[in-house]
């Protein structure tokens, strides 16, 4: 989607239903080869399952879990025990394992989110280690032994034709667990998830609740673990070694193999580990040495696995044919004519309030020294207010207590005459005010457009559930246009539309500072807090940056702006406070503090 | 200072981290025994021109020489072998490990001569005689002033031929930032060559011989501290406008 | 009782010097070397070959260490240096150090069988009393040797300059660099010691379950939970987490069943986990920090930047 060479837009839905009907083909031939083919295809689809379900929580969100093949236990041993002992129908429990396991995964997710990196791999790892530990030493398990499975119902009579009944099903809930994924990966919620991995803080001021969507996603990705395990009983045995942890493992090598973070990769890693054993007929042992020795080739030679050998393959087989794209120059533009982007008006809030008042604010890190004492701040609406001060002296700190990222030890904020001292960053993005970070923090590997979108997070409703049948929803193509719309709109406003799909890693430092901008004023926040936007831009850019912020309070938007170069300061900002050393120094319209003999004191330094 | 070869010499240097460079062709000399000063902006470039000529930084393509060596040739662990040293940015010490240890990092590839290390330990401690009576305190239960000796002295035990600062003064107290400005002081009397990014301009003119601003990542300014006045006054005007 | 105690130190010792095998490669290079258990097990095997070939035993179990700190370097430079190259943060060393566990195990079974073969009996025939218990002089040899390697091991670090070192690359490898140090050299000599840890394991351990090319994963799996237990902040927590672990599989063998120690003691590490969700030694950093703080009082040394 961001890659510098593409199909032309119009063949992309052609290619998928070659695709499907190549997928179907296959379905029938493995639906009438031999049982020990179709035995392979049971095998290899369910790990298929398990691995797009692991890379979705692996590669969208970044949790690396090792529990994946825990879940996928619950799943068998719950379809078996309720079949064999309780003689539920199949197609009953189905859904009581996918929501069961999903609930299980909630769980899960939460008990282990207080942790992050290898201690959530760890304790997700104890999870499947105790499970499979249990299930040996139970008798309603049936110990090491195990369980004999379900038999799959037959197809009727008249579709007879199609073959096996049971390897239709699992390419089918194979291409079912991709799909889902694959329409998360075109929805909006993408750019959000990827936020949320790499940028939280970015997703946190847009209104994105990182921690129920990071739980959210691994329930959803163990609920198609469960899945993967309903799948799994038909497969004849049911016992704990088929869900020790060296599975867990196995099924996060599967999916680093592939290509972490793609759609068809963690299917394409699966494939290879449970087919190469079973295909090449060598030496056992040879066979073994041969396979750690490929996984080692493999991932030296292509860090990004086997998606990344493929694109290798597919950008030489392009630039045969000649179809490359010629390198397109871009530049900032001269900005919209217009303000595009209002603010929402205000209903109900007193029209006198300022946008923003902090009262009697301190504040120190842990038991450090204090950072702030005793600042007032005011902000009135309309107006662009500098907030200006050597290194260190509380700028960033203050704008993080006001967008809630920090809890002040004193003091009271209210937003637009509301308090706001309980309220957490969500809820303070419900009352308009969005902010930008110090020296950009953005996705990289996702384009400008993608990244202005996690901004809109708030303005799609009900995104989290509609993310999971996305394409085919009506309603969510409408939105995708019109986010889309805004989106550009936004873009264009800042002046940054040609480059909407580029990679931010690829675009100057000046149009990730822009992108920022756009992504932070694009849903029409009433208040806009700033920090650093001018801070390594050329002056020609800041001069453009600077009209983009006139035309911005023009429309209505308070702006608060961290700056560093007091001379750009004066010139944009109506009011300025001057912060050194967590106090307030001077304080007033732009005019007077300039010529404020102590602040010229504070430049000098003594 | 143009009759011997430069410490630091630096000629069209392009460096950056994607794409884009943030330096774009930067040029600057630190003569033998000068003391210059860097400012800018934040995001003008001056912590990765810093970077680069410690090799942290990838991407590298100009000219960059230390007395005649060509920096760019070199990994970066060889060019902290006696060629460049750095105090960084927010000092980054090994706050677990005591003072000394700190210090004996500093003189890595001098392991093998004992008594070069113990000379350069001595001159440390005759520098920050206060560290003397901390040596086995953890460097992180040091205030910041005291943290900042420690970090410039580390860069002194590799004996460095050009001296490196980033940002001395930031986040100390007043009367730290005199302590560290006279430091900085006895240095450049040592005849030490020495490139300091510093924010505060009337530090940097006290300790500078020469003066750049870097502005999106190319030189804006060069200028003999002595032309910009005792107090510095034209230079604040061209910040204050 | 007494006897549950100390039979437990002595297996929980080699669970404590693979852990500590683990830590101390995860710490200078943040990545688990899933071949862990698999240089124990070279350990073993090359030693018990080199004993069969009618080497001096004792020689033979020297050369066995040598070799599994060998494969432990190279695993570093085959398998890890290249993918961090690409991506420090990238978990793709998971994929390359699993294949080397592979060729190791497979490979060992092809050279020498997949059967279990003799091992050479350095000490036999003695047993000591320790009040009603009793042990072997193997086991007792195995207790203090994992302990005094454990100590060891935290003095060199804390003591030597490249034990520092080893520090500085763990708290910053970049400042590290930065001074000059070269961080693949250090890393690829702590796979190696890494190495000479599962090694020495494996031929404390060789008499009592003999060469097998499988003994990898039991032991690499045990290693593992033993480093979870103790953290990752400092390698010779893992040796307490490896000794409770023992402890513990010991006392749930004899105190519940002998299934039991399947699972009593992993169930233990999940509270543990629970509780403390970066192992065991996560307390000594708040617990010093008190200390220090009440002793700063009387100081005179500014604490406040």
């Amino acid at each position: 989607m961001t890659g510098a060479i593409s199909l032309p837009r119009a063949s992309k839905p052609a290619l998928f239903v070659l695709a499907l009907a190549g997928y179907a083909v296959f379905a029938y031939w493995a639906a009438h080869s031999t049982l020990y083919i179709q035995g392979l295809v049971l095998v290899a689809a369910v790990f298929g399952m398990l691995a797009v379900s692991l890379d979705l929580v692996a590669g969208m969100v970044g949790l690396y879990s090792l529990g994946h093949a825990g879940l996928f236990a619950i799943g068998a041993y719950a379809t078996t025990i309720l079949y064999n002992d309780h003689h539920w129908n199949l197609f009953v429990i189905l859904p009581v394992c996918l929501a069961g396991v999903g609930a299980v995964g909630l769980l899960l997710g939460a008990i282990s989110l207080r942790v992050s990196g290898l201690y959530f791999a760890i304790t997700t790892f104890v999870f499947t280690l105790v499970l499979t530990v249990f299930a040996s030493d139970f008798k309603f398990t049936g110990g090491y032994g195990g369980l004999i499975g379900p038999i799959f119902p037959e197809f009727p009579s008249w579709l007879h034709w199609a073959g096996t009944s049971v390897t239709w099903a699992c390419l089918i809930a194979l291409l079912l667990a991709t799909l889902v994924v694959l329409a998360i990966r075109v929805s909006p919620l993408y750019p959000v998830l990827l936020a949320i991995r790499d940028a939280e803080p970015f997703a946190a001021a847009a209104g994105a609740p990182t921690a129920a969507v990071r739980v959210g996603v691994f329930g959803l990705s163990a609920a198609i673990a469960g899945g993967a395990g309903w799948m799994f009983a038909f497969q004849g045995i049911v016992s704990p070694s088929q869900f020790s942890w060296q599975v867990s493992v196995n099924i996060l090598v599967m999916v680093i193999l592939g290509g972490i973070n793609t759609t068809i990769g963690p299917i394409l890693g699966a494939v290879f580990i449970t087919v190469f054993p079973a295909q090449v007929n060598i030496n056992p042992f040879w066979q073994e040495v041969l396979f750690g020795a490929l996984f080692v080739a493999v991932i030296v030679a292509f860090p990004s696995g086997f998606v990344g050998l493929l694109r290798l393959v597919w950008r030489h087989a392009l630039r045969r044919l000649g179809a490359g794209r010629a390198r397109v120059e871009r530049a900032v533009e001269t900005p919209a004519a217009e303000a595009v982007v209002a603010p929402e008006r205000v209903n109900g809030a007193a029209p006198a309030a300022p946008a923003i008042e902090c009262h009697g604010i301190v504040f120190r890190y842990g038991s450090g020294p204090l950072v702030l004492n005793h600042v007032d701040f005011t902000v009135r609406r309309a107006t662009i207010h500098g907030l200006i001060g050597p290194n260190g002296s509380g700028k960033s700190t203050l704008v993080d207590l006001i967008s809630g990222r920090l809890r002040p030890v004193a003091g009271s904020i209210e937003i637009e005459g509301t308090p706001v001292d309980r309220q957490g960053v969500t809820t303070r993005v419900r009352h308009g005010v969005a902010r930008t970070f110090q020296s950009a923090v953005l996705v990289d590997e996702l384009s400008a457009r993608q990244n202005v979108q996690v901004g809109l997070y708030t303005r799609v409703p009900r995104l989290g559930p509609r993310s999971l049948a996305w394409p085919v929803i009506p309603s969510a193509r409408r939105d995708s246009r019109a986010l889309r719309e805004r989106v550009d709109e936004s873009l264009s406003f800042v002046g940054a539309r040609s480059w909407a799909p580029v990679r931010v890693s690829d675009v100057p430092h000046g149009i990730a500072q822009l992108t920022q901008l756009a992504a932070a004023s694009a849903w029409g926040p009433r208040t806009l807090i700033l920090d650093e936007p001018l801070a390594g831009l050329s002056p020609k850019e800041v001069e453009h940056a600077a009209s983009i912020l006139t035309k911005l309070k023009a429309s209505g938007v308070s702006i608060v702006l961290i700056e560093h170069q007091p001379r750009f300061v004066f010139a944009l900002c109506d009011e300025v406070t001057v912060l050194a050393a967590g106090e307030v120094v001077a304080t007033g319209p732009a005019a007077s503090v300039r010529e404020n003999e102590q602040v010229r004191e504070v430049y000098l330094g003594q | 200072m143009s009759a011997a070869a430069p410490a630091l010499h630096i000629a069209g240097l392009h460096a950056g981290y994607g794409r884009y460079d943030v330096l774009r062709g930067v040029d600057l000399d630190v003569g033998p025994g000068e003391a210059v000063g860097l400012l800018g902006p934040n995001g003008a470039g001056k912590t990765t021109l810093l970077r680069s000529i410690m090799g942290l930084v990838k991407h590298r393509r100009g000219v960059l020489s230390v007395a005649g060596t060509d920096l760019l040739r070199l990994p970066a662990h060889r060019i902290a072998r006696g060629h460049a040293g750095l105090v960084p940015e927010g000092r980054r010490l090994f706050v677990d490990q005591p003072i000394e240890d700190n210090l004996l990092l500093g003189a890595l590839h001098l392991r093998r001569h004992r008594d070069r290390v113990a000379e350069l330990l001595e001159s440390v401690y005759d520098l920050f005689p206060v560290l003397r009576d901390l040596r086995r305190r953890p460097a992180g239960a040091l205030s910041g002033g005291q943290q900042q000796m420690v970090a410039i002295g580390r860069m002194l035990m590799s004996d460095p031929k050009v001296l490196l600062l980033d940002e001395p003064s930031l986040g100390l107290a007043p009367i730290a930032i005199g302590e560290v400005a006279e430091a900085l002081e006895a240095l450049r009397e040592q005849g030490r060559s020495i490139l300091v990014v510093e924010q505060r301009v009337d530090l940097v003119l006290r300790m500078c011989d020469r003066i750049y601003v870097l502005a999106g990542g190319e030189v804006a300014l060069e200028e003999r501290a002595s032309a910009l006045g005792d107090d510095g006054r034209a230079l604040i005007d061209a910040y204050l406008g | 009782m007494l006897q549950v105690l100390l039979s437990g130190l002595a297996i929980g010792a080699i669970y404590g010097l693979v852990g500590m095998g683990f830590a101390i490669a995860f710490y200078v290079t943040r990545v688990i070397n899933f071949a862990e258990g698999q240089l124990l097990m070279v350990g073993v095997m090359v030693a018990a070959w080199l004993a069969r070939t009618g080497l001096d035993p004792w020689l033979a179990v020297v050369v066995g260490i040598a070799a599994a700190a060998a494969v432990g370097a190279v695993t570093y430079l085959v398998a890890v240096r290249p993918v961090l190259a690409f991506d420090r943060f990238s978990f793709a060393w998971l994929v390359s150090t699993l294949g080397v566990a592979l060729i190791l195990e497979n490979g060992a079974a092809l050279i020498w069988g997949p059967t279990s073969r003799s091992f050479p009996a350095l000490l036999t025939g003695t047993s000591v009393h320790v009040g009603s218990a009793t042990l072997t002089l193997q086991e007792v040899v195995t207790i203090g040797l994992a302990v005094v390697v454990a100590i060891a091991f935290e003095l060199y670090r804390r003591k030597t300059l490249f034990g520092k070192l080893g520090m500085a690359i763990a708290h910053d490898p970049e400042m590290a660099t930065a001074l000059g140090a070269n961080t693949a050299v250090v890393a690829a000599a702590a796979f190696a010691l890494a190495g000479a840890f599962a090694g020495l394991a494996g031929v404390l351990i060789g008499p009592i379950t003999y060469s097998n090319p499988y003994l990898g994963d039991t032991y690499g799996i045990a290693g593992f939970v033993a480093l979870m237990i103790g953290g990752t902040a400092r390698p010779a927590a893992a040796m307490v987490g490896g000794l409770l672990l023992g402890i513990l599989g010991e006392a749930a063998n004899k105190l519940i069943n002998t299934q039991a120690s399947d699972w009593f003691p992993f169930v233990v590490v999940v509270v543990i986990l629970l509780v403390l969700p970066e192992g065991l030694f996560s307390l000594v950093g708040p617990l010093r920090r008190l200390v220090l703080r009440r002793s700063r009082r009387t100081s005179p040394v500014r604490v406040a930047g």
